[in-house]
């Protein structure tokens, strides 16, 4: 029994580590949310020639990932409010480059002038976008369009891609 | 504490240590950086599979620690095993193989019917428009050069009997005009017609195949030679390889030289580079085998630019990286003033885009 | 959730561990945390086959509670224990191998052009197999008088969803574990010998089974492999899947022992077997003891005369192989080893080749384990022919076999085949390497550990193989 009692011991300091790990692991994102991105001025304001707030409504079927080539994806729209330019009706399908990175760092030698604080693309997310148009006149390069059969209008360019939650 | 309990401890603490440091460092590194954590994004949203497959792979993607772990661990086993990962090979005399150019090769392919299926049906479509379609599917690295894989591979005849082979047979079966270049790269000697660290082909391999193409549309009458006047200025240029550039790791990358490339850029009278011309009766459709040289640099020095010389007209082109199959027609669906006035479309796709293409071999009509 | 993914390694993992050790000491709280817990990482999958996870345990346990309320003898105890097993079989039967009937019956049908059906699309919810026959001996166990009844649904849940053994084994019999439900000891020398085995099972999945598992896949996703070839890669998918599977019942029971449980052995070096019977009492002994348990012994086992010995024998082995998947594939692998298990009992429970010296014993007996993995491995039988043919040089050499070649035999792959071929077939494996803790072990662990976190960051995502099962 001593030796058991012993070893309940020792595996109490483990308890203790392991309980302040999760701890910290609860609190820390409790630390982030009070910080807020606000500090700098978006470039989403400036870049562009429309600005939109929107719902992503949906991501269709998985992201191509390629080692040889990234592609700009198209996803479908909901858009809540206009702050610049003009759209067409209030579903619009805009391409993201490189969208599984996070949209500071989906930037490359060939698209140079993409960014955003957008880190992930999940339907309900509320995003504030910079947009161009048509997409062609701003990018060369392949586009995963899987609305291709039953739209044939406007695909835009994600210029600037901000959360707007 | 007696000696037997020192031990477990130890190895306790080192187990327990790792797998809450990994974890505590991403909140700690997303906190910092002003981002939310991503941890959080669990509980944003109703639990479904696809979401919940969606946040793994996030969180995988964006680890803090595996992303920099993932680097000098990929070095560590390029040292030691001239390991290059799940996309690259390293064959003989620093000679570089796209892992899917290969398994191409090597594997079934399931893609052939509904490939032929997808240029038929372009075929038929364009021939309403009183337009011809030269198909010309680029051969892989190891189509041409299955020797400099490795010792195992030395004296294998060529090229390669590939699916693309059989794709080739069905098209022409069915009236629809390819060209071969395998053939035509088979029996090619001299300098190496490809890249020793990219997937594509060396400036001799794109010019012979801009030559071949011209020869043929020239056999088939389909396009009167031109006027214009082209010349060929050097250019020499040091190109790090795609297939150096998948491995994704600057550690890596800087172990290979960049390959010196003596290419030859297309100037006309003025000395100018080639330019397209949108009004041209020649469309040139493709991939990155048409971007090499063209639009990458010197520029106006890859196939397009060569055909153009050949025929000695201004062609029109649209060159989709990774979209042979499919994007690029998508692309022309969107560009349809690049189909007025023209009589002759030239397609050009990586013939292991026959098994892997993105979107695989969709139906995408004519542009209205 | 798989073991090897950084969600569970680096954050499911620590917080469990974490959760459970900070709860009061009583087993009912922790059970109650672990089965929250393992539905978590169970529905981690797909949230609603937790549901389907539920419906199962349901059954069991109320068939368990009716069991242990009837008279002994009694028809009403019978009847609970017949409709548990039924349901449970029932469930297992449709989500497993209902397309599995409805395409063969569609197939013959065809040969007598009469109307096929449409085959309804079953999603197979990841480890069926392993919680449904682990449900079922709760009641079967409580039946023949080895087990108690559960103290609480919530103790009976926490068993059948256990997560460390969930999903790919080993399968724990309830008479087994029913004990360490109610009083379990959490010793920092049990602790220390789980994570030693967590390591290696980690250690063996990452650095062995995944890279010989690509040089599997490559040999048998090749059109024309040459004769070299094909030996090679059937070699290579040999060690993968004892690499992986041992290597989760590694994890398993690791895991198991940092929360208190012991589980019983499922791997002994079944390589090392001079004969197919002594390969079934070393490899995936939680199941061969399963079915010679539950399956073979009530069928009369070899109490009813040689003949019906080989019959029950290979019963037993056609529906183990089938309970592997649903795929002929599986059946004629069953079979195989059924009909050489009956020809060894035949010749008294001796190899093959018992003249030989042991070492030409083990390696005889693994030339003919390795056919048996071809049919496990290939998609189909007619797959599988093909790659007899390739073997035995039938498909012409393969005019690209040199191509496959010169992608098989790099320096790393030939390394690791030769480690695995030594781990293989040396008499200590994990499971008897983590029975003590020392300093040497202890650097060796951690040191694995890192190379195997390192390597983890590298890999994309790869499920175990017995996921499938």
């Amino acid at each position: 029994m001593s030796t058991m009692s012993t070893v309940s011991t020792e595996l109490g300091i483990l308890t203790r580590f392991e309980v302040l790990s999760a701890c910290l692991l609860a609190l820390l994102p409790c630390v982030g949310c009070g910080k807020t991105a606000e500090s700098v001025p978006s470039k989403v304001s400036q870049v562009g020639t429309t600005e939109v707030t929107a719902v992503l409504e949906e991501v269709r079927g998985e992201f191509v990932n390629r080692a040889n080539y990234d592609y700009a994806f198209v996803m479908k729209y909901k858009v809540k409010a206009v702050h610049r330019g003009s759209v067409e009706g209030d579903t619009i399908y805009v391409a993201h480059y490189n969208p599984q990175k996070a949209r500071s760092s989906a930037a490359d030698a060939r698209v140079p002038d993409i960014g955003g604080n957008v880190t992930r693309f999940r339907p309900g997310d509320v995003h504030r976008i910079a947009l161009e148009a048509p997409i062609d006149d701003y990018y060369m390069g392949g586009i995963i369009n899987r609305y291709f059969d039953e739209y044939k209008g406007v695909i835009y360019w994600a210029v600037w891609t901000d959360d707007a939650q | 504490m007696t000696r037997t309990r020192l031990p477990q401890l130890g190895l306790v603490l080192v187990l327990l240590l790792a797998i809450c440091a990994v974890g505590l460092i991403q909140v700690v590194a997303e906190t910092t950086g002003a981002a939310t954590p991503q941890l959080l994004d669990l509980f944003r949203r109703t639990p479904t599979a696809a979401g919940l497959r969606a946040y793994e792979t996030d969180l995988e993607q964006n680890s803090w620690c595996g992303n920099r772990i993932r680097v000098a661990t990929q070095l560590a086993a390029f040292v030691t095993f001239r390991d290059l990962g799940a996309k690259a090979l390293i064959g003989r005399d620093g000679w570089l193989f796209y892992r899917p150019g290969l398994e191409y090769v090597l594997e079934p392919c399931d893609g052939l019917a509904e490939a032929a299926a997808a240029i038929v049906a372009f075929r038929d479509a364009l021939a309403e428009r009183g337009i011809k379609l030269l198909v010309v599917p680029a051969p892989e690295k190891p189509s041409i050069y299955p020797e400099r894989l490795g010792l195992f591979a030395q004296g294998l005849k060529k090229p390669m009997a590939t699916h693309t082979t059989r794709l080739i047979e069905t098209l022409r079966n069915n009236g629809v005009e390819c060209t071969d270049l395998f053939s035509t790269f088979a029996g090619a000697s001299g300098k190496p017609l490809y890249l020793v660290q990219d997937t594509h082909w060396a400036p001799g391999g794109m010019r012979l195949a801009a030559e071949t193409v011209a020869r043929r549309l020239a056999e088939l009458g389909w396009v009167s030679p031109g006027q214009a006047v082209y010349d060929l200025k050097p250019v020499n240029l040091l190109r790090q390889g795609d297939i150096v550039e998948m491995v994704q790791n600057p550690a890596i990358a800087e172990r290979f030289e960049p390959e010196p490339i003596v290419c030859e850029q297309v100037i006309d009278a003025e000395q100018t580079p080639y330019k397209d011309a949108a009004e041209s009766p020649v469309l040139v459709l493709g991939d990155s085998f048409l971007r090499i040289y063209e639009r990458d640099e010197p520029g106006a020095a890859g196939f397009v630019a060569h055909l153009a010389r050949e025929l000695r007209m201004p062609l029109a082109s649209i060159i989709n990286d990774g979209g042979g199959s499919t994007l690029v027609r998508q692309e022309l669906y969107r560009k349809p003033e690049l189909l007025k006035g023209k009589r002759v479309v030239v397609w050009e796709f990586a013939e292991r885009d026959i098994r892997f293409g993105v979107e695989g071999w969709q139906r995408v009509p004519l542009p209205e | 959730m798989v073991f090897t993914s950084q969600i569970f390694l680096f954050y499911f993992l620590p917080l469990v561990l974490g959760i459970y050790y900070a709860l009061p000491k009583s087993s009912e709280w922790r059970n109650f945390f672990l089965l929250g817990a393992s539905y978590i990482f169970y529905g981690w999958w797909n949230p609603w086959f937790v549901l389907l996870m539920l419906f199962a345990t349901a059954v069991n346990y109320t068939g368990g509670w009716m069991i242990s309320r009837a008279p002994h003898g009694s028809a009403r105890r019978k009847w609970a224990l017949a409709g548990s097993v039924a349901v449970s079989l029932g469930t297992l039967g449709f989500f497993k191998y209902f397309m599995f009937f409805e395409s063969n019956l569609n197939t013959v049908l065809s040969w007598v052009d009469g109307p096929t059906l449409a085959v309804l699309q079953v999603t197979l919810p990841v480890g069926i197999s392993f919680y449904i026959f682990q449900s079922m001996t709760y009641a079967i166990d409580i039946y023949r008088g080895d087990a108690p009844p559960a103290r609480s649904f919530a103790d009976f849940a926490c068993f059948v969803s256990l997560f460390p053994q969930l999903v790919a084994g080993p399968i724990v019999r309830y008479n087994t574990i029913a004990a360490q439900l109610v009083q379990r000891d959490h010793t920092l020398e049990r602790f220390s010998s789980g994570s030693a085995l967590f390591i290696l099972g980690c250690a063996k999945k990452i650095l062995l089974a995944n890279v010989v598992g690509g040089i599997a896949d490559s040999a048998f996703e090749s059109e024309a492999p040459g004769v070299i070839d094909a030996w090679f890669g059937v070699a290579a998918y040999a060690f993968q899947i004892y690499f992986d599977f041992s290597a989760y019942s590694d994890m398993a029971i690791g895991l198991g022992r940092m929360l208190g449980f012991e589980f019983l052995r499922n791997f002994d070096s079944p390589y090392r077997s001079a004969s197919i019977t002594e390969f079934w009492r070393r490899w995936h002994i939680s199941l061969s003891t399963f079915l010679r348990d539950y399956l073979y012994i009530p069928l009369g086992g070899n109490r009813r005369g040689e003949r019906r010995t080989y019959i029950n024998l290979a019963i037993v082995m056609l529906l183990g192989g089938l309970w592997h998947g649903a795929n002929w594939t599986f059946v004629a692998w069953g079979g195989y080893h059924g009909a050489l298990l009956a020809f060894e009992r035949w010749r008294g429970k001796r190899g093959i080749v018992n003249f030989l010296p042991r070492p030409a014993q083990i390696a005889s007996t693994f030339v003919l384990i390795l056919f048996s993995w071809v049919l496990f491995r290939s998609p189909g039988l007619v797959d599988a022919g093909r790659y007899f043919g390739a073997m035995f040089g039938l498909n012409g050499g393969g005019a690209i076999a040199p191509l496959l070649a010169a992608e098989l035999y790099s320096p790393g792959h030939l390394v690791l085949m030769g480690l695995c071929a030594a781990l293989a077939f040396q008499p200590v494996q994990a499971y008897d390497l983590a029975n003590e803790v020392t300093w040497p072990k202890t650097v060796a662990l951690a040191s694995l550990f890192a190379a195997t976190v390192a390597a983890m960051f590298t890999q994309s995502f790869n499920p175990f193989l017995y996921f499938q099962f």
